[in-house]
């Protein structure tokens, strides 16, 4: 059983569940309290000891389910309907019959046990495909943002973000810095000198805040993207103040300041907009009860129905009148680049690159389909410093990640 | 000592339903086990799912002694864990000023005086000025007892740091008077509300239980045990409506108390059905937002199944 269960630990361990020694000899020592006889109490046992919150847990009974097959459903042919990955012995010696006894069953008895299956072979059907779809979902932070998922997918995927933001340490460091010249730091000095009674005296600087970098996010949320979208400022604003020093737009046709609307959003103060008639994406992503398909619903002059034009968009921003500009500015704009039939307008683009610090693209797009149809990522490539490929959610992560160290 | 109470989950969820509690399976197997193994319960779930009342009828079956810590914003060790008495110090201090003249009179020089009252002065850090809070009265207890850290999710990642060396050696260090080991370690349990995401390491010393709002039968079935009298009908159609409200993203999604509140407060009324004037009159028993009351009122039908 120890052996069987250090593989488990190691299957665990591969989809990113953190197990401890100590928390490994935990869940020996709970096996061996509550033995071996029943499934259901040794996962009970296995998961209080090793999945130490909701994320994890879930992932535990992915590979708990794996693991250890239950002797559900007959199988024709050994080993058949296995999923890759696990070896053998391990799902044996959960079997309740010696391998003996079913190798000495009569054909015909296996015969009749299908035959009475078989007069429901819709259920049955039924039932491998749906085990089949639960064994080979990717993890939550893994799963395509562009394909369809319902509300619930949407709530699971937002569940990892806390996690995520955590692993990046991308919450804002508090603590300030020591420079040779700068601002006096007073309060530094007085608690230097009350350790030495101030001799020597030195008056210590700090740093100054570095004020300069403005970001701009700069978010496509027409129907395709706007669930990578709603992850992706959720991320971004675990670290950037949305509203100080970054501010976001929002396109579909034409660019929407949406700054106020998404810092209240994030701040859990956003009002819940007008009832939506029919699922979008990013209505399982909320923030204190407000989702974020509900913020976009509420956000005047964003047109949610119509075809993403970037060339329009681009332009816009390009013009005098929008203030993003400086050399310091760094630009992320989030989106396919799929330029629906409308004009790319490529120049407006690296005009606006060449006024800026920096422009950094993630794409909410599998890097195979770049460039292909309507794309027009090839036309803005030469102006774009960093490309990410962010199809979910940890892509999306690295993207943040990039844009932290441009910060 | 008490009787050893024999524990499995079977035992556990027997005596929480006989108070009225619906054990889930998680929790019972997770309370067995943290008995079992030795180690402190981490329950996190969302507000008013019955966290605490765990501990509490944790505490009853084995007739122990509760001791609760509220964990807050800033809670820090003097608070938690040992404060000395000031107070009485000073009193004594006061009152003991002859006696203490009459020592230092023994002394031929400052140096001689110095060094008695450094003998002396460690009379004033015993046991005796020592103003146990509740994490040192769990572990100075002789009588077994059950430790409740309520929430926390709510205190500093500093006081958590702290937290760690109770939870993994019941004991505790007080530089005056050295460390403080229990004599029979304290059960431990922590709740968190999940606001706040706990450390790994704090994560890693404790068996981790989540608990979630009950399923609908159950709560029908704690519904009726805590509102004797309440007719069947209603209990389902109000358990259903409240299940629906905790699933529509309100501000504050009513908590199990809140529904037996609500329950209660049904029955005093007299209501059979949820009309919307009875929901007017009541539906402040479970929801406690003005913005969730103004959207359930104006469209109730949404949430009535």
């Amino acid at each position: 059983m120890i052996e069987a269960l250090a593989r488990f630990l190691d299957a665990l361990r591969a989809e990113g569940v953190g197990v401890s020694a100590a928390e490994a000899v935990d869940a020996a020592r709970a096996v061996e309290v509550v033995g071996l006889e029943r499934r259901e109490t040794v996962r009970l046992a296995l998961a209080v000891t090793l999945a130490k919150d909701r994320a994890s847990r879930a992932v535990f009974d992915r590979v708990f389910d794996r693991f250890f097959a239950p002797p559900r459903l007959p199988r024709d042919g050994k080993g058949k309907g296995r999923p890759a990955g696990v070896r053998e012995g391990a799902t044996r010696k959960r079997r309740p019959q010696p391998p003996e006894e079913s190798k000495r069953r009569a054909p015909a008895d296996r015969e009749s046990e299908r035959g009475k299956l078989g007069r429901r072979p819709g259920r049955l059907h039924r039932i491998v495909r749906a085990e089949r779809r639960r064994e080979m979902a990717p993890e939550p932070r893994h799963r395509d943002l562009t394909r369809r998922m319902t509300k619930e997918e949407e709530r699971e995927i937002a569940r990892e973000i806390p996690r995520l933001v955590k692993a990046l340490r991308l919450k804002r460091g508090r603590r300030r810095r020591e420079a040779r010249t700068g601002r006096p730091w007073l309060r530094k000095a007085l608690r230097r000198a009350t350790a030495t009674y101030g001799v020597p005296f030195v008056l210590p600087a700090q740093r100054p805040r570095r004020r300069g970098v403005r970001v701009v996010l700069l978010v496509d949320v027409s129907f395709s993207v706007a669930r990578a979208a709603g992850f992706f400022l959720l991320l971004a604003g675990a670290f950037l103040e949305i509203g100080r020093r970054a501010r976001v737009v929002c396109f579909v046709d034409r660019p929407v300041d949406a700054t106020g609307a998404i810092a209240r959003w994030m701040r859990g103060r956003a009002r819940p907009g007008r009832p939506l008639a029919a699922p979008r994406p990013g209505d399982g992503i909320a923030r204190g009860g407000v989702s974020f398909a509900d913020v976009l619903s509420g956000i005047d002059g964003l047109n949610l129905d119509a075809a993403s034009d970037y060339g329009r968009t681009l332009h816009a921003l390009a013009r005098p009148g929008y203030r993003v500009r400086g050399r310091d500015a760094l630009l992320v704009v989030l989106g396919d680049a799929r330029a629906n039939r409308f004009d790319p307008l490529p120049w407006a683009f690296s005009d606006l690159a060449a006024s800026l610090g920096g422009v950094l693209w993630l794409v909410p797009e599998p890097a195979s389909r770049w460039g292909t149809g309507d794309s027009a990522l090839p036309l803005y490539l030469p102006s774009i410093d960093v490309l990410v490929e962010a199809t979910d959610l940890s892509g999306l992560a690295r993207g943040v990640a990039e844009m932290r160290k441009r910060t | 000592m008490t009787r050893p109470v024999e524990v499995t989950p079977e035992s556990i969820t027997e005596r929480f339903a006989a108070s009225g509690f619906v054990c889930p399976p998680e929790v019972a197997s997770a309370l067995h086990l943290a008995e079992a193994l030795g180690k402190p319960l981490l329950l996190e779930g969302p507000p008013g799912v019955g966290k605490t009342e765990v501990a509490k009828l944790w505490a009853s079956y084995h007739g122990a002694e509760l001791i609760r810590l509220q964990c807050y914003e800033g809670l820090d060790e003097a608070k938690a864990l040992y404060e000395w008495s000031y107070g009485k110090q000073m009193l004594y201090a006061q009152l003991l000023r002859d006696k203490t003249a009459d020592v230092l009179a023994k002394a031929p020089d400052l140096a001689s005086a110095i060094a008695l009252l450094r003998d002396e002065a460690d009379a004033f850090f015993s046991r005796d000025f020592l103003l146990p809070r509740p994490l040192l009265q769990a572990i100075l207890s002789k009588k077994p007892v059950v430790l409740l850290l309520d929430e926390v999710d709510r205190s500093d990642e500093e006081f958590e740091a702290f937290l760690l060396e109770v939870l993994s050696d019941h004991q505790v260090s007080i530089p005056e008077l050295g460390t403080l080991k229990a004599a029979s370690p304290p059960r431990v349990v922590l709740t968190s509300n999940d606001t706040r995401e706990l450390s790994d390491a704090l994560r890693r010393r404790c068996l981790y239980a989540h608990v979630d709002y009950p399923s609908l039968e159950d709560e029908i079935r704690i519904v009726e045990a805590r509102v004797p009298g309440i007719g069947a009908a209603l209990t389902d159609r109000l358990v259903r409506f409240a299940q629906a409200l905790r699933k529509a993203d309100l501000k504050k999604a009513p908590g199990i108390a809140e529904v037996v509140d609500w329950a209660l407060a049904l029955t005093v009324v007299g209501a059979d059905a949820l009309s919307p004037a009875v929901l007017r009159k009541t539906l402040g028993a479970l929801l406690k937002n003005r913005e969730d009351l103004e959207r359930v009122l104006a469209e109730p039908g949404r949430f009535r199944g």
